[in-house]
């Protein structure tokens, strides 16, 4: 419950009644203490995480499938995310009805869902009924009953979402980079057409949910009030008895090798502004140089106080909300610019991505602005122990990604440790701007020419069709 | 605590993390913005980010990042906010950013017209350039409300956001941006005492504005339906938003209100989204909410609607969906919700609060949703200990209460419908 104070104080420091015209030094800081986690894997293969957070009564967690709509590509684009939401709909203990029910009347929020690596099914609600929901989470991970009718009210549901995303300019752009940028791999897949969902079948998601579903495959992480030895003794009884192995790990091909920058311009009738989305490969998670590009991409364009922000923003008004991102797969990573202008910017917001791109390559940070940024980057991974959902998020990425288990308690320090020569490298190696390909999603009549300096160009219509 | 200059202080300490959120909010939101000059407390809410008289354009910005922390403003229909998460270290940075921006707002006409422009990008990628852009919270009011404070584009028409001047930016400073018109908010790794000294030292000379005045936003009783279309230019499929006249705020209408809302609007067991969608499957989509999707129960002051919003299958019209919606709200009208039901939706309400005061703006901005609570019942309750009594009256509705509020508020003649009507031919229907 909020504790709350708003009396007055009985005796106040003593401090000069004036205002500084200067901004105040920063404090001694206080030391970061990231909470004891319980980690432990179950004869079944389950790996268990445990964090108390005794905020407030609630607990909230994760299961997690090391499989995801990669694994499954090959069978059907976007096969595990229609598998992921028939899931909820039915067990052979409980129907549809039954499960919403049931969810509220613990108080609980579920959803299941799918992406590249993983399936999950997440969920949240109030401590005193722990053993409830989790029991619930058990039947859909372990007894899912594919009821033929739900799977045909979710395809049609799908199919109109389907629809709808390819009238939506960020989908539009991000759905033809990761066509660009992985080719034949899995990762460029990142949603079905119409007539994929028409044809997906009800066994193939039964096949796909048995395949992936299995305590072998499966990460289990809950935070929340609770006491870690009590909840894992839960944990052993209710998920004890569930047995699969891990499936086998498929081989993939690898993304093209992109040479020479390219546009790709994505016409969208009646479109009044321009999404721009620039791209090249960039690095998974586990890669050593992961730290050293999260720094550069700071500096580039990952904080609001960061240089694309401050051009094409601030400077220019060109937009409302340009980042960039590093975006890691498990296989594969790639780095990413966006920004949505206005029409007539086209060719000059690209020319100021590219200028402050070649820019972080071609000369040292200057020592002020590198820590800035170092400060920036530790003080934000902080803030992150402070929520469930935040403090949920960092865990996932350290184990989903098999990341060393001092990995969050030793970020801070190796942000602080980072040099400009290495970022300097880092930005070298992977801010390709000679290789990065361009995505415009636009009017073409409006956006064309403007596109067009910037490469050899390509024109799709929203549906992905090539255009003449 | 007040300070003398009349700003309020509210302090909630949690030391667990060493995190500190501080908010400030104003008690004025794009609803009483001045007549004639639709969107201009949303871009007013941009230039407080342009510069004050120590800290020039983007020193607030700057200072917050390389503090090691994040910052952002909203605006609001009755508040409008600025918020920042950071290292506890940097408690007295903040404050004195803060300060400097409530004493001396320092912007120039080059701030204007560049935050100009970046507010038509802004309304360009939430509005006009995305299926469904505005729908409903910027269709509804205008079918809705005959009042100009409710029924006017809150995001603002581009030709009234060229017409805003910097004399104008500094009048509505000065009007509503006063210490006395708001509340300075500190939660996380703060110790009261230091706080509140901090916030005294930091604010106590900056001198308190008159009174500000306020429009009046109060609406004649409607007597019969409204209805509009808008046309979809994107989308593919044909949508409809429903608006009914809900309670006033702190009532025991409002408490029965809200707990009818979650019967219907709450996710996929709510009554819409299980008939509409699960079952008769008439629709795609159902969500709705008091004050959605803009806010909650909790965070308006003046008139608001109960709001539900569907997509639906093409092949249905516009009357059949409102059609199974009404027979839904009929249902509850004739038979209630059962003791059963009402227990389950208490349940739920109870843990819902939990987690908005929990998070309610992801996992790096701590406490966001304590600190909105905190602020909304300052400013409009001068009451912030409700946050820790108000989920009581809620917990006390009878489900004879329930099929009360339905029969009183759930009307044909108290409700705006909306019909956002696709103005491309559905490639379905054309296969």
């Amino acid at each position: 419950m909020a504790t709350l104070s708003s009396k007055s104080p009985q005796s106040p420091p003593a401090g000069p009644a004036s205002f500084s015209n200067a901004a105040p030094p920063l404090d001694q800081e206080r030391p970061v203490v990231w909470p004891a986690r319980t980690r432990t894997k179950l004869g079944n293969g389950l790996e268990v995480v445990l964090v108390e957070h005794h905020a407030i009564p609630k607990f909230t967690g994760e299961l997690f499938f090391r499989s995801g709509n990669a694994a499954v590509a090959e069978r059907a684009t976007g096969l595990a995310t229609i598998t992921a939401a028939v899931t909820r709909t039915g067990t052979a203990r409980r129907a549809s009805r039954q499960i919403e029910e049931d969810l509220r009347r613990m108080g609980a929020d579920l959803s299941t869902s799918a992406g590249a690596d993983t399936s999950a099914i997440a969920f949240a609600g109030l401590a005193e009924f722990a053993d409830g929901l989790l029991g619930l989470v058990s039947e859909l991970a372990r007894e899912a009953s594919f009821p033929e009718a739900e799977f045909e009210r979710e395809r049609r549901q799908l199919l109109e979402e389907v629809r709808i995303e390819r009238t939506t300019p960020g989908f539009l752009a991000g759905e033809r980079l990761r066509k660009v940028l992985f080719g034949a791999h899995p990762y460029a897949q990142v949603s079905p057409t119409e007539a994929q969902v028409a044809a997906y079948r009800l066994e193939e998601l039964a096949e796909t949910y048995r395949a992936a579903y299995r305590p072998g495959n499966a990460l289990l992480i809950l935070l929340g009030d609770f006491r870690a030895a009590e909840m894992l003794a839960r944990i052993e009884s209710i998920f004890g008895n569930w047995r699969g192995e891990k499936p086998e790990a498929r081989s993939t091909v690898a993304p093209p090798a992109l040479h020479g920058r390219r546009v790709y311009l994505v016409d969208l009738p009646g479109a009044v502004q321009a999404q721009i989305l620039v791209g090249c490969h960039s690095i998974t998670r586990k890669h050593p140089d992961w730290i050293r590009l999260g720094l550069a991409n700071a500096i580039y364009g990952g904080a609001f106080n960061s240089r694309l922000v401050m051009n094409i923003r601030e400077a220019k008004g060109y937009t409302y909300s340009p980042r960039s991102s590093v975006s890691a797969l498990r296989e594969h990573g790639y780095f990413s610019i966006h920004g949505a202008v206005r029409n007539d910017v086209v060719a000059a917001t690209l020319a100021e991505m590219f200028y402050e791109l070649d820019r972080m390559r071609a000369l040292p940070v200057p020592e002020d602005e590198l820590a800035d940024a170092r400060n920036y980057l530790s003080g934000v991974f902080s803030l992150g122990l402070a929520t469930q959902d935040g403090l949920l998020g960092q865990l996932a990425t350290v184990y989903l990604n098999e990341l060393p288990e001092d990995y969050l308690e030793k970020y801070r320090e190796r942000v602080r440790a980072l040099t400009a020569d290495e970022v300097l490298a880092a930005a070298r190696t992977y801010f390709d701007s000679a290789n990065a390909q361009v995505v415009v999603v636009g009017e073409r009549k409006a956006v064309e020419s403007q596109a067009a300096l910037w490469g050899e160009m390509e024109v799709f219509d929203a549906q992905g069709n090539r255009a003449s | 605590m007040a300070l003398d200059n009349g700003l309020r202080v509210v302090i909630s300490p949690e030391r667990s993390a060493p995190v500190v959120t501080v908010g400030v909010y104003y008690n004025i939101g794009f609803r009483l913005e001045p007549r004639g000059k639709s969107g201009f407390a949303h871009l007013f809410e941009h230039m407080m980010f342009q510069g004050s008289a120590n800290a020039p354009k983007m020193a607030h910005i700057k200072l917050i990042n390389s503090s090691g922390g994040v910052l952002n403003g909203s605006t609001h229909y009755d508040v409008t906010n600025y918020y920042q998460a950071v290292p506890s270290n940097a408690l007295e940075r903040v404050l004195w950013l803060e300060a400097d921006r409530m004493r001396a707002l320092k912007v120039d006409d080059e701030n204007l017209r560049n935050q100009r422009d970046v507010v038509k990008e802004e309304v360009r990628v939430n509005v006009l350039n995305q299926p469904y852009g505005g729908f409903p919270w910027l269709d509804l009011p205008p079918v809705a409300y005959r009042n100009w404070p409710n029924a006017h584009n809150f995001y603002g028409d581009f030709a009234d956001l060229d017409a805003a001047t910097l004399a104008d930016v500094q009048a509505f400073f000065r009007m509503y941006y006063a210490p006395n018109n708001a509340v300075l908010l500190i939660l996380g790794d703060v110790e009261p005492a230091q706080g509140f000294a901090l916030a005294k030292r930091y604010f106590a000379d900056i001198p308190a504005g008159a009174a500000p005045r306020f429009a009046d936003s109060s609406e004649q009783e409607q007597t019969e339906e409204r209805r509009g279309t808008v046309e979809e230019k994107f989308g593919t499929l044909p949508a409809v938003a429903i608006g009914f006249h809900a309670p006033r705020r702190r009532t025991a209408d409002w408490h029965a209100m809200a707990l009818l809302d979650q019967a219907l609007h709450g996710g996929r067991v709510g009554r819409i989204y299980r008939e509409l969608v699960l079952e008769k499957q008439i629709a795609v989509d159902a969500e709705g909410g008091i004050h959605y999707p803009m806010g909650d129960i909790f965070d308006y002051n003046g008139p608001t609607q109960m709001v539900t919003r569907l997509m639906h299958k093409p092949e249905y019209t516009a009357g059949q969906t409102i059609a199974a919606f009404d027979a839904v709200i009929a249902q509850v009208q004739e038979k209630g919700t059962g003791a059963e039901e009402l227990e389950q939706v208490k349940v739920k309400f109870r843990s819902d609060y939990f987690s908005a005061l929990e998070g309610g703006h992801g996992g790096y901005m701590p406490k966001y949703g304590l600190m909105h609570l905190l602020a909304c019942f300052t400013l409009f309750d001068n009451e912030p200990q409700l946050v820790n009594t108000i989920l009581e009256g809620f917990l006390e509705v009878k489900p004879e209460d329930l099929r009360g509020a339905a029969q009183k508020y759930l009307l044909p003649a108290r409700r705006a419908i909306v019909v956002r009507q696709p103005v491309r031919r559905n490639r379905q229907e054309a296969a």
